[in-house]
């Protein structure tokens, strides 16, 4: 029953830099089922972000396995359902996965719509109509829709990420990455973030979490990943995490983040 | 040193100047614009994966800016299209194409080395989160680079490629060594036809200032907006 709806299985995931001297991640291994929302906690440099960035490949894990849908997408090649040996073609598995980022990262040589219709035009051959009809609907949802022909410099840091959140959501991904997407912005303007954030949980979409919002983390996350040094050391529910830690490492954690 | 005669002498040929002016006018926009394209292909080369690909733009580049121009366009106009036997055919009604073509592809082959290197910076100071988000979208390598990367890149750089063409401008006077009839071309005309020099210099000194003055002060206005729309 679980195992049905696993979205993705991460296992012996590793990624060194300098020849292995640095392990940013030292052998990770975690399942993410369809509707999880994971949230992922632990102090700077532990990890978190190339765990989220090997999930989508951005990163190249050095050694290990990301299984999405059945298909372990750091192999070149993979056998389909018939059995052939098939090409894996990156795109094809990252259009799925929906990623924010904490600088927003939107296109400054593009409207909001152009930002949020450029991959379903390019990329599913969405027709521009049907395309920007579907981005005036998304930036209702987000209180955006008078911004639609705004260009990026012309928004706050809320109005960006909110914008590169429902960028995301044009594709329909399966799964949303999120990586500290409140971290680079004004403290007034967090809340409207993570409001469209909360929203999003509720839909049922699949999401993992790296942020520094304890309190967040607390009350959105339906798990909760503690890492540290590029491990997972503790996982469990905001209750098993939050009110009774068992490792030494996230106890010390929290009482210097709570 | 100048003189009324020598002035009126001179006057008389002012038509090679015209031609002069097309002449050179023609050379330095088609430089731009096969220059540029050479420099594109260039500076993706070099900031190719496949070794052998960057290497030989490294190379390429590297020669053309270690070695003279003059040295570039007998190469070419001597050695390269000797044997090619080019259609002698008249541009505008008197420009020899035969001549004009290897000035161009000299002109071209080293602009593209300098502005290939331009191109690569250009394309480097793009924020890599730029290309993280493209890709996470599910856009290729080669739609983010078409779609995303470029775009932003050469809009930055457009001042500099703007430069590159008042640099073709006074560069492209050398082309006179293989009988291209641009300005200096006519100067040579009238001192062989009426003994003075000081004069036809004067002139030439004159059209290239008009020509290149003006468009700097110009590039210059627009990179000034350019900046200030960026900070706002
Ligand atoms: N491209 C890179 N080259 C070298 N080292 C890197 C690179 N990216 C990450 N690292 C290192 O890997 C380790 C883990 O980095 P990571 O960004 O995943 O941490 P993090 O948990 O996201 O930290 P933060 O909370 O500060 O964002 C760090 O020591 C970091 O310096
Ligand atoms: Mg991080």
């Amino acid at each position: 029953m679980a195992t049905n709806a696993e979205l993705i299985k991460v296992s012996g995931l590793c990624k060194y830099y300098y020849n292995g001297e640095l392990k940013a991640l030292d052998g990770v291994d975690y399942s993410i089922n369809k509707g999880d929302v994971v949230v992922v906690i632990g102090p700077s440099g532990s990890g978190k972000s190339t765990f989220l960035r090997c999930l989508n490949l951005l990163e190249v894990p050095t050694s290990g396995e990301v299984v999405f849908k059945g298909v372990d997408i750091t192999k070149k090649y993979y056998t389909d359902k018939n059995g052939n040996k098939v090409k894996l073609n990156i795109d094809e598995h990252r259009r799925k996965m929906g990623m924010v980022f904490q600088h927003f990262n939107l296109f400054p040589h593009m409207t909001v719509l152009g930002n949020m219709t450029l991959a379903p035009i390019k990329v599913k051959k969405m027709n521009k109509a049907e395309a920007e009809k579907k981005a005036r609907k998304l930036l209702e949802r987000v209180g955006l829709a008078d911004r639609a022909d705004a260009y990026p410099i012309q928004l706050s840091g809320g109005q960006k990420q909110r914008v590169a959140i429902v960028r995301a959501l044009m594709m329909e991904p399966e799964v949303m990455l999120f990586d500290e997407p409140t971290s680079a912005l004004d403290p007034e303007m967090v809340g409207e973030v993570l409001e469209v954030i909360r929203e999003l949980a509720t839909t049922g979409m699949t999401m993992v979490i790296v942020t520094h919002e304890m309190g967040f983390a607390k009350e959105v996350g339906k798990q909760i990943v503690f890492m540290a040094d590029g491990k997972i050391v503790e996982t469990g529910t905001p209750q098993e995490i939050f009110d009774n830690p068992q490792s030494p490492r996230l106890q010390d954690f929290l009482r210097k983040v709570l | 040193m100048f003189s009324a005669s020598g002035f009126a002498k001179t006057w008389q040929y002012i038509q090679l100047f015209k031609e002069g002016l097309i002449c050179t006018l023609s050379l330095s926009a088609l430089t731009v614009i096969f220059g540029f394209i050479l420099a594109l292909v260039l500076a993706l080369m070099r900031m190719s994966k496949f070794k052998p690909l960057s290497w030989f733009a490294t190379c390429y580049v590297e020669l053309f800016r270690a070695t003279p121009m003059l040295v570039q366009l007998f190469i070419v106009y001597y050695v390269v299209f000797a044997k090619a036997s080019l259609p002698s055919f008249k541009l505008f009604g008197f420009i020899r194409f035969e001549r004009f073509f290897p000035g161009v592809v000299a002109l071209s082959m080293n602009s593209g080395a300098y502005l290939s290197e331009i191109i690569r910076a250009g394309i480097q100071s793009i924020d890599h989160g730029q290309t993280e988000a493209s890709r996470s979208l599910g856009l290729s390598s080669k739609q983010t680079l078409f779609e995303i990367v470029l775009p932003q890149a050469i809009k930055n750089i457009l001042p500099a490629i703007a430069n590159e063409f008042v640099t073709i401008i006074k560069e492209s006077s050398i082309c006179y060594t293989i009988g291209v009839q641009e300005i200096m071309y006519a100067v040579a005309s009238i001192k062989g036809a009426t003994y003075r020099i000081a004069e036809p210099l004067l002139i030439a000194t004159a059209v290239y200032f008009c020509l290149t003055f003006p468009t700097s002060k110009i590039i210059a206005y627009f990179e000034r907006r350019m900046s200030r729309g960026y900070k706002r």
